[in-house]
């Protein structure tokens, strides 16, 4: 990209430098090195693998993901090839570039978090999110564990004992109190919060065959329909946060990805955009972001100011 | 903006004792090697390539292989399809003397294209093969059209392959380009076949969204999606790719090797 390196898209996160704030999320490509290193040439400026477990998941039988007019329900099932096979992919798309990874770890309780991070941390990641929020697979493990603000805790207090690396905690807008549980995430040593999850599950149906499109019936909502919600969760949860907020939900453009940085996010998930619009969509955020700094006049991404707290309650 | 239909099948045909083609007027324009995310509402959703398009009326042929492709092809008329699509990178047909090359039911998208290439001014050869003569789908539709029409089953005569059979062809005629589709040992095995002619190969991969979001059909170590920046691959694209011929990956991601392929690093 050629322009002016005064106005540049390098952001600080954690101790590293990224060439762009913009994340591809968990569970969006992240399958192996190839995909890993796809997302990186596209745009992203940090990459997440899927969500690891100890064994490997082959995720939940199709149709799997479907769309309306808001955006899109999925419930892929959180298909992974396990911890160890997951860690020798990011092993070799390190080799390959260089480039931090964020290594996303899925569990349901606090010994086999414990687990995936001890693993994790010796492996090549830079970076380990706790999924704590993934909304499918509760006919399978019940009620997400970000709905409890002591659950939470316990399990980030348990992996920073084990963890070299800096530990982000990925929560679910289906809780009441946000900010609380962020707050409880952070006293408990998470060095980052990861906002927000699907919301959800919902549900479609077809009308023809009187059955829900998606075979798993329900799934989490992603696209556009989520933006004001996840801005506001950033927004409110950021502000009481000391630790930094990677913001997602619906960011289609480089005005929504301002927005969420206005919010309070250091950096910003790009994952359904790139089904409605093209895996081009990272490079036209990228671009979107950074005629927004020139013409205000911002040098860096962490110049964008963030939105003042208004009078909530 | 939705990209998703449900229909009734207007009409079935067997081909053989385990596929069928069925048939839907699903309004849309489907080009040769693109595909149709294809549920039966009872569970499973996969990737079908189409095989007859004519006046909006689309043929999917489906080779029996699992529970799912065994229930659909046993679908009768008037039963509910949901379908997605089209989807992915198709065929360029070209007007000169063109070879294709098909393996099992990997011929189906090669019979839309055989037509399109005629239709372009093309000069068509084919070679279909299977393991049995009655895995050879759609012979009676090659015959009928103006071309030049090979076929063999590994289990007669001299058992040749596909890729046997289309080396002779090449033989005695070269072509200005060769298009193939089938299971993926067969076009390793026929790309050292091809020299130095141009090709464009169609892939199969395992598939969970086929909007490329997904990430279970990506190569390495580009990491390119069947699902997008295929199934239909140009020759470049293919020789970038260190995973073709060697392995693919499974519902979890995880590796799985090809027959004959050794775990490499």
């Amino acid at each position: 990209m050629n322009h002016s390196p005064n106005h540049s898209l390098r952001t600080e996160f954690l101790g590293q430098s990224l060439p762009s704030p913009l994340v591809l999320p968990s569970g969006i490509l992240g399958m192996s090195h190839g995909s890993l290193r796809y997302a990186l040439e596209k745009g992203y400026g940090l990459v997440t693998t899927k969500s690891l477990s100890l064994s490997p998941r082959e995720g939940h039988e199709g149709p799997v993901v479907a769309r309306f007019a808001g955006g899109v329900l999925n419930s892929l099932g959180l298909c992974n090839p396990g911890i160890d096979e997951g860690l020798r992919e990011v092993a070799r798309f390190v080799e390959a570039t260089g480039a931090p990874v964020l290594v996303s770890l899925f569990a349901v309780n606090r010994p086999d978090f414990v687990e995936l991070a001890r693993r994790a941390c010796d492996g090549a990641g830079s970076f380990i999110e706790l999924n704590l929020s993934c909304p499918n697979v509760m006919d399978e493990f019940g009620v997400p564990l970000a709905a409890s603000r002591d659950l939470v805790a316990d399990i980030v207090e348990g992996v920073k004992k084990v963890c070299r690396l800096p530990v982000v905690a990925k929560l679910s807008p289906n809780a009441l109190d946000l900010p609380s549980i962020a707050l409880a995430a952070q006293e408990a040593g998470a060095d980052g919060v990861t906002l927000i999850n699907t919301l959800g599950p919902g549900l479609l149906i077809d009308t023809t065959a009187r059955k829900p499109v998606l075979h798993p019936r329900f799934g989490g909502i992603s696209g556009p329909a989520i933006l004001p919600l996840a801005l506001k969760i950033v927004h409110e949860c950021s502000g009481v946060l000391k630790v930094p907020v990677i913001g997602m939900g619906g960011v289609s453009t480089g005005d929504d990805a301002v927005q969420m940085l206005m919010a309070g996010a250091s950096l910003v998930g790009v994952g359904t955009a790139v089904w409605l619009s093209g895996i081009g969509v990272v490079d036209e955020i990228n671009l979107g972001i950074r005629e927004y700094l020139e013409r205000e006049g911002i040098p860096s991404v962490a110049g964008i100011p963030k939105l003042e707290t208004g009078h909530e309650r | 903006m939705n990209d998703r239909i449900t229909v009734r099948i207007a009409d079935t045909r067997p081909e053989g004792p385990k596929a069928t083609t069925l048939y839907v007027d699903a309004g849309m324009e489907v080009l040769p090697g693109q595909f149709l995310m294809v549920a039966d509402f009872a569970g499973g959703e996969k990737p079908f390539s189409v095989s007859e398009a004519e006046g909006g009326r689309l043929g999917i042929t489906v080779r029996e292989y699992g529970p799912f492709s065994r229930r659909l092809r046993s679908m009768e008329k008037g039963g509910l399809l949901s379908l997605r699509g089209p989807y992915g990178r198709p065929f360029t047909p070209r007007p000169g003397d063109c070879l294709l090359v098909g393996g099992g039911s990997g011929i189906a998208p090669l019979h839309l294209l055989a037509r399109a290439i005629l239709a372009a001014g093309g000069r068509v050869t084919v070679v279909s093969g299977a393991r049995t003569r009655d895995e050879i789908l759609l012979g009676d539709r090659f015959r009928r059209l103006p071309l030049d029409y090979h076929e063999t089953a590994e289990d007669e005569g001299e058992g040749l392959t596909a890729v046997d059979l289309a080396a002779r062809v090449m033989e005695r005629k070269r072509p200005d380009f060769v298009y193939a589709a089938g299971p993926e040992g067969m076009l390793a095995a026929l790309r050292p076949r091809l020299g130095d002619l141009d090709y464009q190969f169609s892939l199969e991969r395992y598939m969970k969204c086929g909007v490329g979001i997904c990430g279970s059909c990506t190569c390495d170590p580009t990491g390119i999606r069947i699902c997008v920046e295929g199934p239909v691959l140009d020759r470049d694209r293919i020789e970038e790719l260190e995973d073709f011929g060697r392995y693919k990956r499974d519902a979890s991601g995880a590796r799985v090797y090809f027959p004959g392929a050794l775990p490499g690093a």
